[in-house]
């Protein structure tokens, strides 16, 4: 089971720890924060399933945490608890797009059951994402690209490991390409005539993960009308990318470790072993090794799976790739659409360099996508960029320390007509720094 | 004194009778492979007592027993026949300390739709059901989707009656990690 994570806000400290140690009996990973402003404090940092929210408490109310929860992630289920007498409160809940409310002390089974749907709900979710994500996912491909040094380390890395057999685990954060260096390994390994098969671990619901990864025998179950092959056996030969690995639950880790350490397993319903030969690549964003120490994930299986260890790096990392990723995206989305080729304005550029990409390459991948869509010009303005707004608008304040730096050393440069000696001693570095800064932040002369 | 050599005290204070708590001895011996010793560790729950509510409150009485724990002690299963609750909830059939030492199980509530011909015999199987749930929670599991596992989560009595009365093999794997860890 994919544990949910539940995130309790009450200011009554027996309310708070009774519902904590109920909902972590019953298998949820729970945290609990004392009022609202605390609760949207941790919201900001996490993604919870489920938030349980006392209506009543000082500060922020539990409704306005209600209302920032749903404005910023609707699928966040919120429930409302509340005491006997403010009903009417609850009902306004609803209207504003509680899931839910609970009057206080509420039935055990009450509670239960309406996690229960909630779950349900957000695996039917997950189901429909996971059908459109794999159709994306066959239908755009797209090679590894970079000039950076962190990721020639990683091309390098890939052509070293790629031929032997040994598992690997690819970590780093959202939309840094590790599906790309899965299958970039797999192309280059001896298994590239066999299938690449990605298993989407944080998307599947629970309820299919077991069909989904064994197969199951006509009569296993009532729809199972036919015999079906599972995404092991038909990785057979080939590679088998356990993506988003860290979101599996303790169920199929069980059954996971068993087939990496037999190679065999049995179809559901199914009374014939099978064996299976494929190599294993598993991805995460998650700290494995956090989550081994918190026993959210087995030790043994963390183990098996980290034999070798790729660490993909951010695109902030490797921010002199962004114009070559740029162009390319630009190129692809432009034929996509049916456009000529358009150039990227130097000010866009800029912006694309300024910009800290939290999503990384996927998120600049969207961002040039949505740009060639939207906009009007032949060359890509920064206006056309989602996030852009002018430098006007912006206060010191909201600047990272990196956007402070590019910033000004891009000042001094065009006040100093570019002499690098004199730039150099202006910002008191000597002139290999101010290169190697310059490259780094894709600074560059205007043309006469 | 190593965790082999230490025992699972089980502490009545429900009054059971012979049978259900030989049924509880032997479905908790034969789940946990640790041996039992019926012990009575706490008779007096007057201390958790709400008067507001008319019941115990039941993670007050978990504090107790692992205080009175003695060192033998692996878990204290105990047996009450009051009325528990946690204050988010109207009532619980029992309660356990999550990877702790001590859970109880209120009979309370135990006794409804028996029929008259095999209600006897139901109740011992309730009983041991409850028991073995809750001692699970001491040993770190935590409740289980599969609908027939001692470990799924039962909304009535009724659905106590239909789960199966054995752990089911991810609960047997989970049980076996946290006693060799």
């Amino acid at each position: 089971m994919r544990q949910t994570r539940i995130l309790i806000v009450d200011d009554e400290r027996i309310m708070r720890t009774s519902l904590a140690g109920w909902l972590e009996r019953d298998g949820h990973d729970v945290e609990t924060v004392e009022s609202g402003e605390a609760a949207l404090e941790r919201f900001k940092k996490t993604r919870y399933d489920i938030m349980l929210v006392d209506i009543k408490m000082e500060g922020i109310s539990g409704l306005d945490v209600l209302r920032t929860v749903h404005d910023s992630d609707p699928d966040v289920a919120v429930i409302m608890i509340t005491a006997y007498g403010s009903i009417s409160t609850a009902i306004e809940a609803m209207k504003n797009g509680a899931t839910d409310y609970l009057l206080k002390p509420f039935d055990p089974s009450e509670l239960g059951m309406l996690i229960e749907k909630i779950l349900d709900q957000q695996d039917q979710k997950r189901e429909n994402l996971f059908l459109r994500e794999d159709y994306r996912e066959r239908s755009r491909f797209e090679s590894m690209i970079g000039q950076s040094a962190c990721m020639q380390s990683v091309f390098n890395l890939i052509s070293d490991i790629a031929p032997s057999d040994a598992t690997i685990l690819i970590t780093g954060e959202t939309g840094t390409g590790k599906g790309l260096a899965a299958k970039a390994i797999h192309t280059k390994s001896p298994r590239c005539e066999g299938p690449f098969v990605v298993v989407n671990c944080g998307a599947i619901p629970e309820h299919l993960m077991e069909s989904e990864l064994f197969g199951y025998q006509k009569g296993a179950f009532t729809d199972a009308k036919a015999t079906k092959k599972g995404r092991l056996e038909i990785a057979h030969g080939g590679t088998l990318f356990l993506d988003e690995i860290g979101e599996i639950g303790m169920r199929m880790q069980i059954d996971l470790l068993r087939v990496l350490e037999d190679r065999v397993f049995y179809r559901v319903g199914g009374t014939q072993p099978i064996e299976v030969d494929f190599r294993i690549i598993a991805a995460t964003n998650r700290d494995l090794s956090e989550a081994v120490a918190a026993k959210h994930f087995r030790e043994d299986l963390f183990y098996r799976l980290n034999v070798i260890h790729l660490e993909m790096p951010p695109l902030r990392q490797r921010k002199e790739d962004i114009p070559l990723l740029a162009s390319h995206f630009m190129r692809r989305f432009s034929g996509e659409a049916n456009r000529p080729t358009g150039r990227i304005s130097r000010k866009a550029l800029d912006e694309l360099m300024f910009h800290d990409w939290p999503g990384n390459v996927r998120e600049l991948e969207n961002a040039i996508e949505r740009a060639v869509v939207i906009g009007k010009e032949p060359t890509l303005q920064p206006a056309d960029l989602p996030f852009f707004r002018p430098l006007s608008e912006i206060g010191l304040q909201e600047m990272s320390l990196e956007a402070v730096q590019r910033a000004h050393i891009a000042k001094v440069l065009e006040a100093g007509d570019w002499n690098i000696a004199r730039c150099a001693r202006i910002l008191g570095v000597d002139r290999s720094t101010l290169y190697a800064k310059i490259k780094r932040y894709g600074l560059s002369r205007p043309k006469a | 004194m190593s965790a082999a050599e230490k025992k699972i005290i089980i502490s009545d204070a429900a009054g059971l009778d012979a049978g259900t708590l030989r049924g509880v001895i032997r479905a908790v011996e034969l789940t946990f492979d640790y041996p039992t010793e019926t012990t009575a560790l706490l008779h007096d729950f007057s201390f958790a007592y709400d008067i507001n509510r008319g019941q115990y409150h039941s993670t007050l009485v978990l504090e107790k027993l692992t205080a009175l724990a003695p060192r033998r002690a692996l878990k204290v299963l105990a047996f009450t026949d009051v009325d528990l609750f946690i204050p988010i909830l109207t009532h619980v059939f029992g309660e356990a300390q999550l990877g702790g030492v001590s859970c109880i199980v209120s009979t309370h509530r135990l006794d409804v739709d028996l029929s008259a011909a095999d209600g006897r015999r139901l109740f011992q199987t309730r009983v041991a059901k409850e028991a073995v749930h809750e001692l699970g929670h001491t040993f770190s599991l935590r409740h289980c989707r599969d609908k027939s596992c001692i470990m799924h989560y039962c909304h009535s009595v009724l659905d106590v009656d239909a789960k199966s009365n054995r752990l089911c093999r991810y609960c047997r794997v989970l049980l076996a990690d946290e006693k060799n860890a």
